[in-house]
C-alpha cells in the first residue's frame, strides 16, 4: 500500500513538471481531501442503512444460521488436512459473513481459521490446499448485495443504484468458481509431481 | 418480469421478517448496525482522503489518461470500455483508490453509462487481493503464497469478463 501510495503521487508530480502542469497538480493536491469528505458525506445516509439492516439480520441470528448451514458443504469443499478441521467453524462464519457483506465480522474470523490451519501443520511447512483455497476465496468477494457499489450509485444520481446486483453476483459467482476449478486443478498437479 | 428495482426493498421486507421472526428488538438492532456502519465509514475517510488526493492528482496531471490509452486497447480487445482502467488497474491493489476510481467513472461517464455500470460490477466482483493475501499469510506466519495469487488474478480477469458480457452496450 505504501509504495503505491508514494508511487501514484511521484509519478503525479513527475508527469506535472514535465508536461507543465504544476498549477494543475496543486489545485489537485489541495482539493483531495475535501472531495474526500464530502465523498464520504454523500454516502453516509446509504451507509448507515445498509449497517442498520445488517444489524438487524445478525441481531436475528441470521449470520450464525447461515454458518450452521455451511458446515457440510464446506467440509466436503475443502478436503482437510489432518488437523485443520479445527477452522471450519471460523471458515463458515467468515464465508457466510463476507456473503452479508460484513466485512467487519469476516476478516477475524477469516484470520482465526487461517491460525488454526496453520497450526496443523509444521512451521515453515508451504501453505495446505485447504489454506490456499481458503485464501482464494478470500481474495475473490463473495457477496450478495454490493453495498458500497450501490451507495455510491446512489450518491452519483444513478436512476436505480441497485440495479448492478444481478451482474455483480454473477461476476462474483462465475469468478469464485474459477478460483476453486483452478485451485482444484492447480493442487491435482502438485500431488502428481510429488 | 423480473424487475431489479425490487431487490432492495424485497431484502429490506426478509430483513424485518426475520427480526419480527426472532423477537429481536428490530428498531434497536438497526440503529446499532447503523451506528456501526458509520463508523466503518469514518474509518475510510483517512484512506480515503490519502486516495482521492492521489487520483485527483494523476487525473488532473494526465497520468490517468495515459494509462488508459495503454490499456484501452487490450479491455476493448475483451469487449470492456477503456473508460475503466484506472479501476481495472487498481481494484487488486486497494479498496479506497479503486472506490475513487470508480466514483470518477461516474463522474465523468455518467453514472448509469456502461462504463459507468461495468466499473461498479467489477469492482463489487472482486476484493483487493494483494491486501488479502498479505493479511492472512501473515496471520498464519506464513511466507509463500503458492499458487494462491495468480489463481486469484486470473479468477479476477474472468469476473472482469462476465461483467463486459453481461452488461451489453
Amino acid at each position: 500500500m505504501n509504495v503505491i501510495f508514494c508511487m501514484m503521487l511521484l509519478a503525479g508530480v513527475v508527469a506535472a513538471a514535465i508536461s507543465g502542469g504544476l498549477n494543475e497538480a496543486q489545485a489537485a493536491l489541495l482539493s483531495g481531501g475535501t472531495e474526500a469528505v464530502s465523498f464520504c458525506l454523500s454516502m453516509a445516509g446509504a451507509y448507515a442503512f445498509f449497517g442498520g439492516l445488517l444489524g438487524v439480520l445478525r441481531e436475528s441470528g441470521v449470520t450464525a444460521e447461515a454458518a450452521r448451514m455451511m458446515r457440510a458443504p464446506m467440509q466436503r469443499l475443502f478436503c482437510f488436512a489432518p488437523g485443520e478441521e479445527a477452522a471450519l467453524d471460523d471458515i463458515c462464519v467468515n464465508l457466510s459473513a463476507d456473503l452479508l457483506g460484513m466485512g467487519g465480522a469476516a476478516t477475524p474470523a477469516g484470520l482465526s481459521a487461517m491460525r488454526k490451519m496453520a497450526a496443523a501443520h509444521a512451521p515453515g511447512e508451504p501453505p495446505s490446499e485447504a489454506m490456499l483455497l481458503f485464501l482464494t476465496l478470500n481474495m475473490c468477494s463473495v457477496q450478495l448485495l454490493p453495498t458500497t457499489m450501490i451507495a455510491l450509485r446512489a450518491a452519483a444520481g444513478a436512476r436505480n443504484p441497485a440495479d448492478i446486483t444481478l451482474p455483480t453476483l454473477t461476476a462474483t459467482g462465475v469468478s469464485c468458481a474459477a478460483a476453486v476449478l483452478l485451485c482444484k486443478f492447480m493442487s491435482a498437479g502438485r500431488k502428481r509431481r510429488v | 418480469m423480473f424487475d431489479s428495482s425490487m431487490i432492495l426493498p424485497a431484502f429490506v421486507v426478509l430483513t424485518v421478517l426475520c427480526g419480527m421472526h426472532a423477537r429481536i428488538d428490530v428498531y434497536g438492532a438497526f440503529v446499532r448496525g447503523a451506528k456501526e456502519g458509520l463508523a466503518t465509514l469514518l474509518q475510510m475517510l483517512p484512506y480515503l482522503c490519502a486516495m482521492l488526493t492521489a487520483t485527483a492528482l494523476l487525473r488532473e496531471t494526465g497520468v490517468l489518461l495515459r494509462m488508459e490509452t495503454w490499456l484501452a486497447p487490450v479491455l476493448s480487445a475483451l469487449g470492456l470500455p477503456g473508460e475503466i482502467a484506472p479501476v481495472a488497474l487498481l481494484r487488486p491493489l486497494s479498496g479506497s483508490a479503486a472506490l475513487a476510481a470508480v466514483r470518477d467513472v461516474l463522474k465523468t461517464m455518467g453514472a448509469d453509462s456502461r462504463a459507468g455500470r461495468i466499473a461498479c460490477v467489477i469492482s463489487g466482483a472482486s476484493e483487493t487481493v494483494f491486501f488479502t493475501g498479505a493479511l492472512y499469510l501473515g496471520a498464519a506466519g506464513l511466507k509463500r503464497s503458492g499458487y494462491a495469487i495468480p489463481v486469484a488474478m486470473i479468477a479476477y480477469a474472468v469476473g472482469m469478463l462476465a461483467a463486459g458480457w453481461m452488461i451489453s452496450p
